[in-house]
């Protein structure tokens, strides 16, 4: 673990917008966006499929270079964040190298944040996923969800003050990824991390949240900006919750309501 | 596409580099040609074309007997590969031996069978034709085969559920899901067709471009020997784009790329597999020699070229002289093995160095993977007199030619295999800002071992035909040698010795490579395996 823990970020998004391709072909997959995200936050963006919020995510984590504004990271741009190993994301598969067992994906993030070995942290990860004994294994010989705890599990390695979360638990199934949505949050709660999570789920942005955006269909605007302030942990009591019902109420009817404005209320 | 803030060097268009690499290609060629005039060593492009010229009658009516006779072979052996495919698909508890003999028969030393063949067909194309088929066939029946079981489960599954059979899958599912697998063999058949028709013709032709070239090298005829290699490599690589552009007609993207065909996914344990592996290696002997036998008394074949086992068996174990026939054919394949085994470890590891270096520049691997591709396709043993002429008769020059001939493939396989790397993955690399030299070393290379192995399983018996090749028309030693002296004073015995010591080494060394293969896919492609 890093001496001199920094402070978690925040992230402020100002004109942000992505445009691929060109001419007749171009496909808007973002509006110009004004966004923050509050530091040491969770947020949700929800939206329908291909909507551009993964899009937003992949901005943020400098995949891919803005048509039009600029992200900041606690004041630096995101290619001096990557270069610090100051963010961690995690892919909608679980994009574990699958030569390399449990360990040594878990291990990759250190060698690649070039930080030294350490062979402590990975054993403590390991059993912070709840994968004793797993740690010779490769990734082939593992179940879906399995596979998604290791990949969490290699995005806190490094010790990341922003955790880029890209529907993580979209390959799951519904067992599975309540528990790693009552479990995981945990693990990054206690480090202080700002946290973004992209998902279609409108359970699991609720669940894991403090704040739930709503997108409307591409190019991506957003109609709803939710607070959850639910007492966390967050579990199945929370869930029986009135509280917890009304806001998965009101950003169903947002994302609902969105729908329309988009272009299938045409037809 | 992933932004990379302040990293090297602009990419430049591929255009640029494909028009520029290919005029510089040819300048320096020229000014190699003009640098050496005199020395019998390297014939410029100005050369060729006043060659061509003046020539155009004697090559233009030589290129028309060699095609036809490569367009018979192609024909021949593609629907012989077809016919193949569909009974080992139809009868899969024989799929293992139709396999292995098909890659016997690929494995026969082509540099043997050809004089051979020419006392069983005497004069005419019979021998050129046979060669062109055996050449291609094995390479369209493994890419097919696989082809053919490229399909989900769950599309069979579909199928069942109407309550269709075994045929409504075949002509439904597979079928289709095998034409672009059939397109990228095809495209590998043309040139080695080609390729098989002009090996067919050295062995005592009287027309065709196969004479034509073996004529120029004993001429020292330094710009017919270059013009006839440029176009046969030009009609090589025309016949691979036209069928690659025929492929996209058919609106297909070729294969560029084999992996081992998968295994059952249940394994059993260790020790019975390598029970069953030696069982089915002696029912394959067993039956190669029972078919071998029976084709000779079959056709009624002389037995004073055409030996029966029994006769290899006494010329190296019976008769009086035996001791010394072993020892002459152990001494010829050690010099063969010396050229072939470097060449080979060479050609592999240059293509897959090259293949590595090229993706650290940026827009380089794209510009460089069709020109490789292209290069591919060029018969490298009928310019296998032009690496002798410019390297001499030694071990240097038999080596170079072994390593050019696996170079290109390797690096096509590599190239492709580098591409290969999920997306996500180089992603998470770009996320810790990791540099070139580490996503090389941590993702793409590793990703890129099944391709690899993949080139290599195949570059076997490429290195040998290679190795006799230039063995036999340049340097004077080793088995293309023997095989070649053997032929022509009529010791037949020992041209079927030769045969058996060839095919059964590259047979070993193919399974043995697909052994590791194997190995490899299990761990580095478990995720990306073909279902």
């Amino acid at each position: 673990m890093l001496p001199d823990a920094l402070p978690p970020p925040d992230v402020c998004c100002l004109g942000l917008a992505k445009t691929f391709g060109s001419g007749p072909t171009a496909t808007e997959a973002l509006r110009p966006l004004d966004l923050t995200f509050a530091a040491g936050q969770t947020t949700a963006l929800l939206g329908p499929s291909g909507c551009g919020k993964s899009t937003l995510l992949r901005l943020v984590a400098g995949l891919e270079a803005p048509s039009a504004g600029h992200v900041t990271i606690g004041g630096n741009s995101p290619a001096q964040v990557c270069a610090r190993a100051g963010l961690a994301m995690a892919f909608q598969d679980a994009s574990l190298l699958p030569w390399r067992t449990v360990r040594g994906n878990i291990a990759l993030a250190l060698t690649l944040a070039r930080q030294p070995a350490d062979p402590a942290l990975v054993e403590r990860l390991i059993a912070l996923v709840g994968l004793d004994g797993f740690g010779d294994r490769r990734p082939a010989e593992l179940s879906g969800g399995m596979r998604q705890r290791v990949a969490i599990a290699r995005c806190l390695a490094a010790e990341p003050r922003l955790l880029l979360l890209d529907e993580p638990f979209g390959a799951v199934d519904e067992l599975t990824r309540l528990r790693l949505n009552f479990d995981l949050p945990r693990l990054w709660e206690k480090r202080g991390t700002t946290t973004i999570l992209v998902t279609h789920s409108v359970t699991e942005a609720v669940l894991l949240s403090d704040r739930v955006l709503v997108f409307s269909p591409r190019p991506a605007s957003v109609v709803a900006d939710i607070a959850v302030s639910l007492p966390r942990p967050r579990n199945r009591d929370v869930m029986a919750t009135p509280a917890f019902r009304d806001l998965v109420d009101q950003a169903s009817a947002a994302l609902w309501a969105g729908s329309l404005a988009g272009p299938l209320a045409a037809e | 596409m992933i932004a990379r803030a302040g990293a090297g060097p602009r990419a430049l268009p591929g255009w640029v580099w494909r028009w520029g690499a290919l005029l510089a290609a040819l300048a320096l060629w020229e000014a190699a040609g003009q640098a050496t005039a005199g020395r019998f060593l390297i014939a410029g492009p100005s050369e060729i074309a006043d060659y061509l010229w003046t020539n155009a009658g004697l090559v233009g009516r030589a290129l028309a007997v060699t095609l036809q006779a490569a367009t018979a072979g192609f024909l021949l052996g593609n629907l012989a590969a077809m016919a193949l495919a569909c009974v080992a698909l139809l009868v899969p508890r024989m799929a293992w031996l139709i396999s292995a003999l098909a890659l016997l028969v690929f494995c026969l030393p082509l540099v043997a069978t050809g004089p051979i063949l020419r006392v069983l067909y005497g004069a005419g194309t019979g021998p050129q034709i046979t060669l062109a088929a055996l050449a291609v066939y094995y390479t369209t029946y493994l890419p097919l085969l696989v082809g053919l079981r490229a399909a989900p489960a769950s599309w069979f599954d579909l199928v069942h559920t109407y309550g269709q059979g075994r045929m409504a899958e075949l002509l439904r599912i597979r079928i289709h899901a095998a034409v672009p697998y059939l397109v990228s063999g095809l495209q590998i058949a043309a040139p080695a067709a080609f390729l098989g028709a002009m090996v067919g013709e050295f062995t005592g032709a009287e027309r065709g471009m196969g004479v034509l070239t073996i004529r120029a090298i004993g001429a020292l005829d330094v710009p017919g020997t270059w013009a006839l290699a440029t176009v046969a490599s030009g009609v090589s690589i025309m016949s691979y784009l036209a069928l690659g552009a025929l492929g996209r007609r058919l609106g297909t993207h070729p294969r560029d790329l084999l992996l081992a065909p998968p295994q059952a996914t249940r394994r059993p344990p260790a020790a019975r597999r390598a029970l069953g592996r030696l069982g089915r290696a002696v029912g394959l002997i067993i039956v190669v020699l029972l078919l071998w036998q029976g084709l000779m008394e079959g056709f009624g074949l002389n037995p004073f070229f055409a030996k029966r086992p029994a006769d290899v068996w006494a010329f190296l174990v019976t008769v009086p002289e035996a001791a010394a026939n072993r020892a002459l054919l152990l001494g010829a394949f050690a010099q063969t093995m010396v050229l072939a085994v470097p060449g080979y470890l060479a050609g592999l590891a240059l293509g897959a160095m090259l293949a590595a270096g090229v993706v650290l520049v940026p827009g380089l691997g794209a510009a460089v993977l069709p020109v490789a591709i292209a290069l591919r396709s060029v018969p490298i043993v009928t310019t296998a007199p032009l690496l002798v002429l410019a390297l001499g008769r030694g071990a240097t020059g038999t080596i170079t030619i072994v390593a050019v001939m696996i170079f290109f493939p390797t690096l096509v396989a590599c190239l492709t295999g580098l591409r290969q790397t999920p997306g996500q993955v180089m992603d998470l690399f770009a996320t810790y800002a990791a540099p070139r030299r580490q996503r090389l070393l941590l993702a793409q290379v590793p990703a890129m071992l099944p391709a690899f192995f993949a080139a290599a399983r195949m570059a076997v018996p490429a290195a040998l035909l290679a190795a006799t090749t230039a063995e036999w028309l340049a340097t004077g030693i080793g088995m293309g040698s023997l095989m070649a002296l053997t032929a022509s004073t009529s010791s037949y015995a020992m041209l079927w010795a030769a045969i058996v010591l060839l095919a059964s080494t590259a047979m070993l060394a193919y399974a043995g490579v697909e052994l590791l293969e194997r190995r490899v896919l299990r761990v580095y492609a478990s995720e990306q395996r073909q279902p």
